[in-house]
């Protein structure tokens, strides 16, 4: 066993100058994030779900369309069943922004973490940016491979994409499974805004993390505003749920990754996709400074 | 140094620390006493800016926690040995806090081969004895390498040779000119460990001191004397001030007159004496004596158990 009392010979930079501050906090998040498994298996879970279902779903409603009415050929979308696994992901992109915070207070190695800096909106800042950075990187990637997936399994069903400039009857009477091409009309927006809608979920969980310090009360309040709200809002007085419901988170979710010319059955009922997206940012803001304020004021 | 002047800590309607002010000098190990519940871990977290004090302020060499530039390399702390990621490595652990202070990962390396981790370095910590994370702990808090050290408890969980290890470890940190605070429930491992003594009760300061002068003023020197006629020599000592508790063993044992004035006054009245020998009264019984009104959770002998 070392007995020697005097710390070595590696003699630290000399820190007369600068501050702690966030480019080290960042790096020590995102060494954090790397080095425990929880996090490989949420990303995993995200790529596979994400691509599995894609094609999963795709081939379901493949196999369908011969069968299809003239309604529901209007309402065939390529692009939704590629991305399927979003909903399955965000629960798990929540389950990883939330773990991030309250595993650390569930440890208390919270207190750790406070105490090697001297800004806590410093720690918040620097927890947002890498589960933010990871969880962008991650779905996007996903996205984009499930739209492709999803596309190619169309295709192999002997799907075909409409000439440029087809209208939705076009597509009720094609004989063919349409097939979307990422530069048709809204496909790289709806796919775009799926990795955006994950990114926003993440960084609220995160934040939820800050203001409720438990991770079952987190993933519980996260999980309840995704599904649950939903539910009571639908109980209510149709003239008063039809106002809320494009409002709510989920439906936000929705409205960004709907190609919304080929949806006719939402118009009206949700927001147009970027509204919905700006929407979900100022969510998310908020929720963001509450737990800024609530970090620095409470005790650790 | 650590200065803390006036701090009062209330949470809800209970008074964890009243009014507390005490200075931690660089240079020597400061001993942190109290029963458990009496507020030093509370101090501690108000020290590292974890927690905010009501009134009062706490300052590390004159700057308060929030006004550190670069806290790790400044101040280092244990503060709970198992508050660890169970599924993070050890070394990850150090790089993820080095990283935030600018701190080369070599440094890492050589605190984990200061505190005898090196072998189990790359192992997750969930595995780890209460000793090993204390040894983390420890690492951690030497990690920026900085002038003011807090540890909370530091010998929990560790075995004769880690108390041993511990024990020279802060000596060392101190005799480098380092500021060191430790608490402990151990008593008598403060008395081999500390210098000066901070012991505070239900929050409130009861000493601030040197180890040596806190025994010495709370305790009366006592003398063990052994006689083949204890009445005699009881009469005498009573006539002339002493203070006699008889022994179950026949033992005397005399307070308020030294070993010296005992040894002529038996001559005196001449009663032969087999034992005379001054009694020195531990950390331990000092600390339980002063601090027995102050603990909030008494424990109880069984009745029937006991006198």
């Amino acid at each position: 066993m070392t007995t020697a009392a005097v710390p070595g010979p590696v003699a630290l930079p000399a820190f007369e100058h600068g501050r702690a501050g966030l480019s080290g906090q960042v790096r020590s998040e995102w060494t954090k994030l790397r080095s425990v498994r929880s996090t490989w298996i949420c990303l995993v879970i995200v790529v596979v779900a994400g691509i599995g279902l894609s094609a999963l779903v795709s081939n379901i409603e493949a196999g369908r369309w011969s069968q299809l009415g003239l309604a529901d050929r209007a309402q065939f979308d390529p692009v939704r069943f590629s991305q399927t696994g979003e909903f399955l992901s965000q629960f798990v992109v929540g389950v990883l922004g939330a773990l991030i915070v309250t595993s650390e207070y569930a440890t208390g190695s919270i207190r750790t973490t406070l105490s090697a800096t001297s800004g806590r909106i410093t720690v918040l800042a620097a927890k947002l940016i890498v589960i933010g950075a990871v969880i962008f990187v991650v779905t996007e990637v996903t996205a984009f491979a499930s739209f492709f997936v999803g596309q190619a399994v169309l295709v192999a069903h002997g799907g075909r994409a409409l000439p440029a400039g087809s209208s939705i009857l076009d597509q009720v009477h094609s004989a063919a499974i349409p097939v979307v091409s990422i530069s048709d009309t809204g496909a790289l927006r709806a796919v775009f805004l799926c990795g955006v809608y994950l990114l926003l979920l993440a960084l609220v969980a995160c934040a939820v993390g800050f203001a409720l310090r438990h991770t079952a009360g987190a993933i519980s309040a996260f999980v309840g505003v995704l599904l649950v709200l939903p539910l009571i809002v639908q109980i209510l007085p149709s003239s008063l749920s039809g106002s809320i419901e494009r409002y709510l988170p989920s439906n936000l979710g929705l409205a960004m990754i709907l190609v919304s010319s080929r949806r006719t059955d939402f118009a009206g009922v949700l927001l147009s996709p970027w509204a919905a997206a700006g929407l979900l940012a100022l969510y998310t803001a908020a929720v963001v400074v509450l737990a800024g304020i609530l970090l620095v004021r409470r005790d650790a | 140094m650590i200065t803390a002047d006036r701090i009062t800590k209330s949470y809800g309607a209970t008074r964890a620390v009243d009014d507390l002010s005490f200075v931690v000098r660089p240079g020597v190990v400061t001993g942190f006493l109290g029963p458990n519940g009496s507020g030093k871990s509370t101090t501690m977290r108000m020290v590292m800016g974890l927690d905010r004090a009501d009134t009062g302020t706490v300052t590390i060499d004159g700057k308060r926690f929030g006004e550190l530039r670069w806290p790790l390399r400044e101040v280092g702390a244990l503060l709970e040995a198992k508050a660890l990621h169970p599924g993070r490595t050890a070394y990850d652990h150090l790089l993820a806090l080095a990283h935030t202070n600018a701190i080369p990962k070599e440094r890492v390396t050589e605190v984990l081969e200061l505190v005898g981790l090196e072998a189990v370095a790359r192992r997750r910590v969930g595995k780890y004895s209460l000793g090993m994370s204390q040894r983390l702990g420890i690492a951690s808090a030497l990690l920026g390498d900085p002038g003011v050290l807090l540890f909370d408890e530091p010998v929990n969980g560790l075995d004769p040779e880690g108390i041993l290890w511990v024990r020279n470890l802060l000596r060392g940190l101190a005799a480098e000119g380092r500021t060191v605070f430790v608490s402990s429930h151990l008593m008598s491992e403060m008395a081999l460990t500390a210098t000066d003594l901070v012991v505070i009760g239900r929050g409130r300061l009861i000493a601030d001191t040197t180890v040596e002068d806190f025994i010495a003023s709370n305790t009366e020197a006592t003398v063990l004397v052994r006689t083949p006629d204890p009445a005699a020599l009881t009469d005498a000592l009573a006539a002339s001030g002493a203070a006699v508790e008889a022994r179950d063993d026949g033992g005397l044992l005399v307070t308020g007159m030294a070993a010296a004035r005992i040894g002529d006054l038996a001559h005196a009245v001449g009663v032969v004496l087999h034992e005379l020998s001054s009694v020195q009264a531990s950390l331990e019984d000092v600390f339980m004596d002063l601090t027995s009104e102050m603990v909030d959770y008494h424990g109880h002998a069984p009745s029937g158990v006991g006198s």
